[in-house]
């Protein structure tokens, strides 16, 4: 019976992954058995019932000549009564094993996807800054989204499918070849040719479904682009040209598919032709056989039904077999990136600290990403504890690297830095970057409520605690000017609120990580008068008392700093205090006042966008 | 092969947008029509083809055991029915290449009608929409209506015919036995229909979690300096699980109904199998029936149990089809706006002479964004608009190439009402430079040659790119001009965009200009390089400049100070400048910097 009882549970194409040919590894197959290790009672019950299942659907056929040669043939009625008790039974066990086969296939690819998801995402989180710098994010993304789904599939269906074709194909032989050897081996030389054609149909049909796949995703992004750039599209008048375009990429797109579905429409019947050879030579040798009574009505019947039966087995080996190599080329992605290294781990002595109190010294400090120009040179300085540092200077000059080596981002290529009297590499990283509270130009918040991100300072703050942060950043003000105060959502990546908003929840978010060392990169954008005097009075509480090293652009801010250094080339330029560098006349002074006349010009100017604290929508 | 494709303004958009659904998915179809009979037809063939197979394999039992037929009479038998299934094989070719080409072409021909729609809306309706939401409605609601043509309208055609021509076969043998064979068929199809709809219902809340964990995926990635910084990594690992384990609940619910959904209704169709079938072999046995025909009984039966449980689920697929054409005829709802109808067509550029009479707008009703506005100026002039965000001077420029048509009073271009030009010919002879332009993921050659309607030499683009100032900056990437925009590590700045866009403008060499002069992110070197460039902009032609500082415009012939809507100061540089008001304050602003800054220097030197 033609039934292909499996819904495609998963029909994630990802089409960002079409242009790779990816060298299958022997390595690749042991590891993905080595996943299912772990739920062998569910593959086995998987396995087994499948394989009893296949078996069954292959002997109905058997029971059903035993009806017409045993009972029909000879009416023998009580016979084919206890024949179609035997039905009715061998039914419902089959039913059960397929259900059994069903669940536990099934549940055993939720566990895995569930696996893989989770195996990804832990071991992102321990790979260092610099990997996700080097990867784009939707790389990062498909990996752990549409792959995970991909190898799931092979490990659960495309086994179970291939096991169900081979113990079906060799079932149905098994019985054939018992029936009669001579009209047997007329199916079995048919099928080598049938299963031939049948994995040249798929692997092609496949090839134009993905790049139909692909042509799509590049049409999407056509209308996506015109869309979002309709106003430069409109006052071009380029919509003729756009549309020309595009018709480009959906004839593309036809003419993948409807190959693909020209393909598809061939496929079946010239399989069924050729089924159709074997057939009229069945019937006429086994006619023959019939008629001399060498062969029962019942066999010959059967032999109809096996040739019959047999183009589903095999079409479904062909399917799994076009789809394999991109399955295991997820696998390969996957595995690979959970064998991506951290560059940056923790020591295997550490001396455990509670405490960054002290001294920040940067000794003979050099850094390169990788191999190119060093970005910071030798580059030395002592921050005597509790003193404020701004770092001033022009875009690419190592402001940002400084930071990120002071976190522990990154490690220094040469030189020392010492925090609190030690080489920093002989703390643990989380006692480092646990101590180091950190305020990026443009906030990051995660979707959820504002106490949620508050807390993410600290796990344990209670609610008092979460509003005396707040109250301390100047943050308390417009968070409880909306409806819902704390619990009021941010919106993803904290879309609902200002950018000013933002900044004073991150320092708040800080605050409450109460942190040895504070570090924060300025923004540029500007804000409102308001909220930059709260963002100025929150910051002033995070200084207090703290290391801080401020990537400063606000004058107020640079004014305030025991110490500027101001930064050209991976190094220190000039450094000094505000009126020491004034007095200097040299590169400060020239950032300085092009940086004020800036300022004021924006602050004067009664046209100047504000970005104004506003409640969420 | 007829693969041509019909032109896609073969579509009667009134045809489709109406209330009836079916007819409007039959017009789609527009062009195809014959090709989707055919498809139809063909199905009924295969059918009636496969049935016959069956017949024929009974009628060739029967006479076999009979010994009817033998040895070259036997052969041509066997034959004849290999012919039947290859007239099976061969209709269900022509049926399903028919419907795919049906369905490939009719989507097409809607995603380039979409795309054309989408593009020629008026602002008025971009302004409003989402894209992510415009997007979906072209992309995947466009995929349900292919899948309806390439899928559900045949297979469903398929089903039906199938099961008439089975019931019809069986019924001639013996017409108890055909009724008896289909009592169970509606509790079949209810039941399908059932479990698809709560499959899928099921299936969907799997998904959107899914669409929450890619969420909470990125942002733990796009926020890996966060999650870093405060060591948070064991707590995101944790937030991430807790979905992760809400997503593999879904799927374990999931599967589980799965599971049942199967071997449910097996065991229906099985009892009805195994029912009829014993009924049938009883007959053979009380010579009601002979073999053959039990084997043409038991052949058939199965095509007519089994087919009806995927109609469940086509029914409920084809129910989402009226969904997804639903949200794309209210795309197709929306007016076009009319590009070229005109009652006045220049063979020549215009020069450029602008007047504003009274000029009112606003973009709802009773909601005024500017309020008689009027003013004049002639070819080449320099005209600039001062105020604040939300004064008006983006609406007032976004009039002159009948972006949005004004509201009341009249707009004289060359002494011609604005109105008697068609959109097509104003928006040729108009240039606009924004702020941050939007470029093309396209290499930078082609942006720069955006919009210029006619073949350009690598010459002319570098003179170009030169007189905007931008050319040195392409040079340093290392593909020069090839280099794709939006590339890996490609990034042009606010302003890099803007000088890619004054040297687009060149090319394009308009009468008129628009051009959006804010520079306040720039930083100061930048700006010397952009003023330069917008100066060979700007010669010799008349040029409205939406500005936010005053050096940018002191050579204007024309200041406008808007506020609320309205034209509060008007006027050139030095009559502005003696007037109290708000263009003075701005004015006295800069002076009052410089003396700041020499009080703030001087207070650093005392110290």
């Amino acid at each position: 019976m033609p039934c292909k009882r499996k819904l495609i549970v998963s029909t994630y194409y990802d089409e960002n992954e079409l242009d790779d040919e990816v060298h299958l590894s022997k390595g690749v197959f042991g590891r993905l058995l080595k996943l299912l290790k772990k739920y062998w009672i569910l593959v086995f019950c998987g396995v087994a019932s499948i394989a009893f299942v296949s078996w069954l659907d292959a002997y109905f056929t058997m029971l059903n000549k035993q009806i017409i040669d045993d009972a029909i043939v000879t009416k023998n009625v009580s016979l084919m009564i206890r024949l179609f008790g035997n039905y009715s039974l061998i039914t419902l066990v089959q039913l059960a094993g397929f259900f059994v086969m069903m669940y536990s296939v099934g549940l055993l690819g939720e566990k895995l996807r569930y696996d893989l998801r989770r195996d990804l995402f832990n071991h992102l989180q321990k790979l260092s800054l610099s990997y996700f710098t080097k990867t784009p994010l939707g790389w990062i993304m498909s990996r752990v989204t549409s792959d995970t789904e991909k190898m799931a599939d092979l490990l659960t269906w495309g086994i179970t499918d291939s096991i169900w074709a081979l113990t079906n194909i060799g079932f149905a032989v098994y019985y054939m070849l018992r029936l009669n050897a001579q009209l047997a081996l007329i199916v079995v030389l048919s099928l080598p040719i049938m299963i031939f054609i049948s994995f040249k149909f798929r692997v092609k049909i496949y090839y134009h479904f993905r790049r139909s796949r692909k042509a799509n995703s590049k049409m999407t992004a056509s209308l996506n682009e015109n869309i979002t750039g309709v106003r430069i599209v409109k006052a071009l008048l380029r919509e003729d040209q756009n549309l020309k375009n595009f018709k480009v990429l959906s004839t593309d797109m036809f003419r993948e598919s409807y190959r693909a579905g020209l393909l598809s429409a061939i496929y079946l019947p010239t399989i069924q032709t050729i089924s159709a050879i074997s057939l009229v030579l069945i019937l006429w040798r086994g006619g023959n056989m019939v008629g001399n009574s060498l062969i029962s009505v019942g066999t010959l019947q059967a032999f109809i039904s096996y040739i019959m039966f047999i183009l589903w087995p095999i079409q479904d080996l062909a399917r799994v077999y076009a789809e394999m190599q991109n399955a295991v080329a997820s696998s390969e992605r996957v595995f690979s990136l959970l064998e991506t290294k951290p560059e940056i781990v923790d020591r295997s002595e550490i001396i455990p600290t509670n405490s960054l109190v002290g001294n920040v010294e940067f000794e003979n400090v050099s850094f390169h990403y990788e191999t190119d120009e060093p970005v910071i040179r030798n580059l030395s300085f002592k921050i005597p504890q509790g003193q404020k540092v701004a770092l001033v200077g022009t875009t690419g000059g190592g402001k940002t690297t400084i930071v990120n080596l002071l976190c522990r981002f990154y490690e220094p290529s040469e030189g020392t830095i010492r925090i609190a009297g030690q080489d920093y590499l002989n703390y643990s990283l989380e006692d480092i970057q646990s101590r180091i509270g950190v305020v990026l130009q443009i906030p990051h918040l995660f979707s959820g409520s504002i106490r949620d991100n508050l807390r993410y300072g600290r796990l344990d703050a209670n609610d008092e605690e979460i509003e005396e942060a707040a109250r301390l950043a100047g943050a308390h003000e417009f968070i409880s000017k909306f409806e819902n105060g704390y619990d009021s959502n941010v919106g993803e990546g904290g879309n609902q609120l200002s950018v000013g908003q933002k900044q004073l929840i991150s320092i708040a978010r800080a605050l409450l990580a109460n942190p040895n060392i504070f570090i924060m990169d300025e923004a540029t954008s500007s804000v409102d008068t308001l909220t930059e005097a709260l963002i100025q009075k929150g910051m002033h509480q995070l200084m207090s008392g703290r290391t801080s090293f401020i990537i400063a652009h606000r004058l107020s801010t640079i004014k305030s700093a025991d110490q500027i250094f101001v930064i050209e080339d991976g190094q220190i330029a000039e450094s000094g205090n505000h009126q020491e560098l004034i007095r200097k006349r040299g590169l400060y002074y020239n950032l300085y006042t092009k940086q004020f006349r800036h300022d004021l010009e924006s602050r004067l100017d009664p046209f100047s966008p504000t970005d104004a604290v506003e409640s969420p929508a | 092969m007829t693969t041509d494709i019909k032109n896609y303004k073969d579509i009667d958009i009134s045809k489709i947008t109406g209330d009836k659904k079916l007819p409007a998915l039959w017009h789609l179809m527009h062009g195809y029509h014959l090709n989707f009979i055919v498809a139809n037809l063909f199905t009924g063939l295969a059918a009636l083809a496969r049935t016959g197979m069956y017949l024929y394999l009974g009628d060739f039992i029967d006479r076999v055991i009979q010994s009817g037929i033998k040895g070259s009479n036997l052969f041509v038998s066997a034959l004849s029915f290999g012919a039947l299934i290859t007239l099976q094989a061969l209709s269900s070719f022509i049926s399903s290449w028919m419907a795919t080409l049906t369905a490939e072409s009719a989507t097409r021909r809607l995603r380039d009608y979409l795309f054309d729609h989408i593009q020629h809306l008026p602002f008025a309706y971009h302004s409003e929409a989402k894209t992510g939401d415009l997007l979906e409605r072209a992309t995947s609601d466009v995929d349900t209506i292919r899948r309806f043509f390439a899928d559900q309208s045949i297979n469903m055609g398929r089903i039906l015919m199938i099961f008439i021509v089975s019931f019809i076969a069986i019924a001639r043998i013996n017409l108890r036995l055909a009724l008896i064979s289909i009592i169970i068929m509606p509790i079949v199809l209810v039941i399908s229909m059932f479990f698809f709809k709560s499959l899928s219902r099921a299936y969907e809340a799997y998904q959107e979690q899914g669409a929450v964990l890619s969420t909470n995926l990125q942002e733990n990635l796009s926020g890996v300096r966060v999650v870093k910084a405060f060591a948070r990594q064991d707590y995101e690992i944790r937030k991430f699980d807790q979905e992760n384990l809400k997503k593999f609940k879904l799927g374990k619910k999931f599967v589980w109904m799965h599971s049942l959904f199967w071997p449910l209704t097996d065991i229906l169709c099985a009892a009805q199998g195994i029912g009829s079938n014993y009924i049938a072999a009883m007959m053979v046995i009380n010579d009601a029936m002979t073999l053959g025909q039990f084997i043409t009984f038991h052949g058939l039966l199965g095509w007519l149990i089994w087919p009806i449980r995927n109609l469940g689920r086509l029914i409920i697929d084809t129910s989402r089809t009226f969904v997804s054409l639903g949200r794309i005829t209210t795309i197709l709802k929306a007016r076009q706006e009319d590009m070229t109808s005109a009652s006045c067509e220049p063979s020549e550029s215009i020069r450029g002479d602008i007047k504003f009479e009274n000029v009112s707008f606003e973009y709802e009703k009773a909601q005024s964004v500017l309020e008689d506005v009027s003013f004049e100026c002639k070819a080449g002039d320099v005209v600039a608009l001062l105020g604040s965000t939300g004064s008006g001077k983006t609406s007032l420029v976004n009039l002159l190439p009948r972006f949005y048509d004004v509201t009341a009073g009249k707009i004289l271009l060359d002494g011609v009402n604005l109105n008697e030009y068609s959109r097509q010919f104003l928006r040729s002879q108009i240039g606009v430079v924004e702020q941050e332009p939007f470029l093309f993921s396209c290499s930078i050659r082609e942006n720069i040659t955006y919009g210029v309607h006619r073949e350009v030499s690598e010459e002319e683009i570098i003179a170009a790119a030169k007189e905007a100032a931008i050319h040195d900056v392409i040079l340093e990437f290392k593909n020069g001009y090839d280099t794709l925009v939006g590339e890996r590590g490609v990034t042009l700045s606010g302003g890099q965009k803007q000088r890619v866009a004054i040297a687009r403008t060149l090319l394009i060499n308009p009468r008129i200009l628009i051009m959006d002069d804010s520079t306040s992110s720039v930083d100061m070197e930048t700006e010397v390089q952009i003023r330069s460039a917008l100066e060979n902009l700007m010669a010799n032609r008349t040029t409205f400049i939406i500005a936010h500082r005053i050096q940018s415009i002191m050579n204007a012939d024309l200041i406008l100070v808007f506020d609320q809507g309205k034209i509060v100061q008007k006027g050139v540089h030095e009559e502005l400048l003696n007037q109290p008001g708000i263009y003075q304050d701005i004015y006295e602003i800069q002076a009052r910097i410089d003396s700041a800054l020499q009080e703030e220097i001087d207070r650093v030197n005392i110290l």
